[in-house]
């Protein structure tokens, strides 16, 4: 395997079980033992009502293109061979949105509103990245 | 005392800039230093009339509130630095009118200067540090996501987001201050290379070095000073730092839309009596979320709203008649601000927007966490 030469996420205290869920294949988000709110990104309490009871719950992995957009200037080298390379808006099913890249489809596929699903991209050893890959009617 | 009885009571009363494109002699804190002489000059006052000081961070270390602090020679009574990111200039008048009326001040000093052209600032960070994995760099991108879904939603097309960039260059043309003053043509616009995509090379401010300063003082004060004093007569401001969690975050609807309230209630006037706007354009689609979000035009019209010459000078609502980010200057509004002083004291030379008395500035910054706006009146 060629050296992974792309940012790796900074891996600290509340966002580790998020990237250790993520090796094993697993995409998860917190809920509240309070008021039962699913949140990202990882942080000590809940965003709804401040409790620090805190469960990490498995997500469906299905959302929709909120929007994107189309990177054709580089900005750090370890793009360099994805140029024209997407960054998406994923809207998730559970509620929050974040920001991932679809894989596995031409750039001129992409829509907003589309239907994708997450897929994991062993990145090195040590890290998963969650991605999306368009839920195809015949697939 | 609420909001409304701050109408009118601060002004604005000098404004002062450098040079702007290239100065690579000068480091951002000269700039901005410079830019405070200009102020100083442009009211009367004296550097030691000053009792409070602010000053935005710039890149490279530079606009250290302390540092500067030491440069000029001041001991203020009041100051600091404020993170907002591009709307920290708006609020930095915004503090400097409660400061005022509360009477902990008499005389504000504002400071913005930057060095980022010749120092080759390429914005390349990621937004947040979690989205450098997936290669999400560049502040651009909240603005092509909300420009794709504009597409989407509205069926806006690029030719009509050109307007914003055809328009403003317009303006520069009359603009002597201007870094960018070559005509652009829609063929231009159209065959110029994308950057992220939908948003092509256009669409983005020109990096400039360059400084700006504000000096506020109330409006009984104000009128002992050289220029005609410009009134602060509405601000507004709005945080939103649920990102994740707010699905119209970067089309800016429920921070822009709860600055217009703010804002509209304090200055007691509406849209339609605004005779001008300036929009923090960092990148293009700025200008279309101010105009719907503020009420401007209805969600999802400006593409189709702009067209015809409505936001070019002599219109309905000429829009950011320096110029703006795209071809006057990249100072994160200050200039926008400064031009907006300007016109109001009839200044605006070959620009001047004609009978100007009421105008409107309006600034977000950040992932679209922070937005703000002030109402200024002749
Ligand atoms: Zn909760």
């Amino acid at each position: 395997m060629a050296e992974y030469s792309k940012p790796l996420p900074v891996i600290e205290t509340w966002n580790a079980p998020y990237w250790q869920a993520a090796k094993r294949h697993e995409f998860v988000a917190q809920r509240c033992q309070a008021c039962g709110y699913t949140h990202l990104p990882p942080g000590p309490v809940c965003t709804n009502c401040l409790s620090a009871a805190q469960d990490w719950v498995q997500l469906s992995g299905k959302g929709t293109i909120y929007s994107y957009g189309i990177y054709y200037q580089l900005w750090h080298p370890g793009f360099t061979a994805d140029i024209p390379y997407n960054v998406a808006l994923v809207q998730l099913a559970e509620g929050p949105q974040i920001i991932s890249q679809v894989v596995d489809c031409k750039n001129e596929e992409l829509d907003c509103g589309l239907k994708v699903e997450v897929v994991f991209e062993d990145a090195t050893a040590e890290v998963t990245l969650p991605k999306f890959r368009l839920v195809r009617n015949n697939s | 005392m609420g909001l409304r009885d701050l109408r009118d009571q601060v002004c604005i009363v000098g404004v002062g800039d450098t040079p702007q494109g290239a100065v690579p002699h000068k480091t951002g804190d000269e700039l901005a230093i410079d830019a405070a002489r200009a102020a100083l000059q442009d009211c009367g006052l004296k550097k030691d009339d000053i009792d409070g000081l602010f000053v935005q961070r710039s890149y490279g270390h530079q606009g250290d509130y302390l540092k500067v602090g030491l440069m000029l020679g001041l001991n203020p009574r009041v100051g600091g630095a404020i993170d907002g990111s591009g709307a920290t200039g708006c609020y930095m008048l915004q503090h400097a009118a409660l400061l005022l009326q509360a009477g902990m001040a008499n005389y504000i000093l504002l400071l913005y200067g930057t060095n980022q052209k010749t120092n080759r600032n390429r914005f390349g960070e990621a937004l947040l540090e979690e989205h450098a994995p997936y290669g999400a760099f560049n502040p651009s991108l909240p603005f092509a996501f909300a420009f794709r879904r504009h597409m989407h939603l509205y069926g806006t097309t690029e030719e009509q987001l050109a307007t914003v960039a055809l328009n403003q260059r317009q303006h520069a043309l009359l603009n002597p201050k201007a870094a960018q003053r070559t005509p652009l043509t829609l063929d231009d616009y159209m065959s110029a290379r994308y950057v992220v995509w939908p948003l092509r090379m256009f669409d983005y401010c020109y990096i400039t070095d360059g400084g700006h300063a504000f000096v506020l003082t109330t409006a009984e004060r104000a009128k002992d000073l050289r220029k005609p004093p410009v009134y602060i007569r509405g601000m507004g401001r709005q945080e939103a730092f649920r990102a994740y969690e707010t699905p119209d975050l970067v089309m800016q609807s429920f921070q822009q839309q709860a600055v217009a309230k703010m804002i509209f209630n304090m200055a007691d006037v509406g849209v339609k009596d605004l005779q001008a706007l300036y929009v923090q354009d960092a990148y293009s689609p700025a200008v279309f979320a101010a105009l719907e979000n503020y009420g401007f035009c209805p969600q999802g019209e400006a593409g189709r709203w702009i067209q015809g010459g409505r936001i070019a000078l002599g219109g309905e609502l000429p829009v950011n008649v320096n110029g703006g980010q795209l071809s006057e200057t990249y100072m994160v509004g200050w200039q926008n601000t400064c031009d907006a002083v300007r016109q109001l004291r009839g200044e605006g030379g070959p620009r001047q927007i004609k009978d100007v008395e009421l105008l409107m500035c309006t600034y977000t910054g950040g992932l679209r966490e922070h937005a703000g706006a002030l109402i200024l009146q002749r």
